[in-house]
């Protein structure tokens, strides 16, 4: 293989790179564009190479809406469901992973097959029933629903905890430790590559959720996804939207999610890839 | 207490939280919508809800905005799942030669598939918007007349290419798949002189039908969904209509229930679409034992 490799790094290999870069060229090539155009004068058209730089944009984008406000609620929510779902998912991934009972295998299987269910379905109702019993404008569907867990993570914590060898919990038992213990002594200590990347992607779909505020809260208390989707940039008195601003604030509102990625790229990488999808 | 009821009592305990919220907000909630959607429910009479039998059904079948839908919907997503799974499979093959920089590039590839719905809609409508259009002003370069990207002969195929650009957030998966691929296979191959296309044809493609099954299956239930990205594509308020080619289902029932307080009627729109989604499913999971290829039939 190596050898046929060098041989025919001449032609092989400059056809594979050619169309590596031409991707790339073409993934990056919005996210460019973006950029550029954020920093053009308001009202112009979009433009390919930057003819001006108008960093004040930025600040527009602060300053024409309530910005700060809507990321403090983002951040509130995105706190409640990291905290409580990074937490219980780790539980329930530790129990099918390392307890063994009968009964296990079906309640697992349970388990993937609600990451086949449709969201949409559940969550009308859900919205109905949380109006009947006054959850709307607070905080419970957040809190309850990140007690829940979330499938793809129990799934990803089973995966790590299973490859632990058997060898450390009974040097644990044999120590007199409970299974509680055991998780959070043992275990825990050892799984900060699975926290990470459990954590992360809870927050990066936390704070890219569209609809859920948009169904339980009050606009006050939107978060920048919600609000940013409903509000438009303009200049007081006119319904002109400004573009450019818009597209900054666009940029300022991936930015938390893409440097999560980056600090946590090793650990969601790995994640993903050695686990991956045989059960 | 024994050993075994002292880990069955741990078992039970430590599941529990996930198991009472699926219970309450999953399994309940699903079957109070069902059962919703035989009422007359419109919001305001919940303690008066008459039992009306199939009568929302028959309306789902004979509304003709939902029919419509639905097609655009079943078009949408035949189209989107094929092309993303293979965009995604391919730039994991062209990543999975060992190049040099190989992470930057996944980066690159995978980058786009983080990027919030919100940024990237903001971003795309750069690309599409009509005059002065960054994609009119290429296809200007090229001599080819400038194309109303978001109009009405365009839109579902703007709306696909944007999805598409997000397609690279299977290639880890697929690198997974690529990497549990054995060496020794490609050697004895190449010890017969197989080239690089039979590689792909007899080994590659066979051995990834696994990871294939799993994103044409997540790819179909994913697009059957979306409604976000339509509705914002055009217009600038989660409430507004989406350009008449890309009123997906989702957005009609969405239309409905929101906009218009037919929760019992949107009820019933959610619960055909989700008997469509089983069904795909069970028509995906069938063909299977056809085309995708499982380790344990060579153990045997």
């Amino acid at each position: 293989m190596q050898a046929r490799g060098a041989m025919r790094f001449t032609i092989g290999n400059l056809i594979i790179y050619a169309l590596i870069l031409l991707c790339s060229v073409i993934f990056l090539f919005p996210m460019y564009l973006s950029l550029v155009n954020s920093l053009s004068a308001w009202y112009t058209l979009p433009t390919i190479v930057p003819s001006s730089f108008h960093f004040e944009n930025f600040k527009f984008a602060t300053t024409l809406i309530d910005f700060w406000t809507f990321a403090r609620n983002s951040l509130i929510l995105c706190g409640i469901s990291l905290v409580t779902s990074t937490i219980t998912s780790g539980l329930v991934g530790y129990a099918f992973a390392r307890i063994e009972v009968p009964g296990r295998g079906f309640l697992f299987m349970i388990i993937l097959s609600t990451m086949m269910l449709p969201g949409i379905v559940t969550q009308i109702p859900t919205y109905i029933l949380f109006y009947k019993i006054g959850f709307i404008n607070t905080y419970w569907p957040w809190i309850l629903g990140g007690i829940g867990g979330n499938a793809f993570f129990i799934f990803l914590y089973r995966q790590f905890f299973s490859a632990i060898p058997k060898e450390m919990e009974e040097a644990a038992r044999i120590d007199g430790c409970s299974i509680f213990r055991t998780y959070w002594n043992i275990f825990l200590p050892l799984s900060f590559p699975v926290v990470a990347t459990v954590a992360i992607l809870n927050f990066q779909g936390a704070w890219g959720d569209v609809i859920t505020p948009f169904m339980f809260l009050k606009p006050e208390h939107y978060p920048l996804a919600t609000a940013l989707s409903i509000i438009s940039y303009t200049a007081s008195g006119t319904k002109q939207i400004i573009t450019q601003v818009s597209i900054a604030a666009g940029i300022l509102f991936m930015i938390p999610v893409v440097l999560t990625f980056f600090l946590g790229q090793r650990f969601i990488v790995e994640g993903i890839v050695t686990t991956g999808v045989k059960g | 207490m024994t050993e075994k009821s002292r880990r069955i009592a741990a078992f039970y305990l430590m599941i529990s939280p996930w198991f009472i919220i699926f219970v309450t907000l999953g399994l309940f909630p699903l079957l109070y919508g069902l059962y919703l959607s035989f009422t007359n429910y419109y919001g305001f009479n919940m303690n008066n809800l008459k039992m009306i039998g199939w009568h929302n059904y028959d309306l789902v079948f004979s509304d003709s905005d939902a029919m419509y839908a639905l097609g655009r919907t079943l078009y949408f997503t035949a189209i989107n799942v094929p092309l993303g799974t293979a965009l995604a499979l391919g730039l994991a093959i062209l990543l999975n030669r060992s190049i040099r920089g190989g992470g930057v590039y996944r980066t690159i590839f995978y980058l786009p598939s983080l990027v919030p719905v919100i940024s990237t809609i903001l971003m795309w409508k750069i690309m599409f918007s009509g005059n002065g259009g960054i994609l009119n002003a290429i296809l200007n370069v090229f001599g080819i007349d400038a194309v109303n990207w978001l109009g009405y002969d365009h839109a579902t195929t703007s709306l696909i290419i944007m999805t598409l650009w997000g397609a690279g957030g299977g290639i880890l998966i697929n690198l997974a798949g690529l990497k549990g691929i054995p060496k020794d296979l490609y050697e004895a191959a190449s010890i017969d002189g197989a080239g690089a296309f039979q590689n792909f044809r007899r080994i590659t493609l066979p051995l990834m039908t696994p990871i294939i099954f799993f994103n044409v299956l997540m790819g179909i239930i994913g697009s059957l969904q979306v409604y976000l990205q339509p509705i914002l594509l055009n217009g600038s308020e989660l409430l507004a209509r989406p350009i008449q080619p890309n009123y997906l289902y989702v957005v009609h029932a969405f239309q409905q229930i929101f906009a218009s307080q037919r929760f019992a009627y949107g009820m019933a729109l959610l619960w055909v679409l989700f008997v469509v989604i089983l069904a795909l499913s069970i028509v995906v999971f069938l063909t299977s034992k056809y085309w995708v290829y499982y380790e344990t039939d060579r153990e045997r």
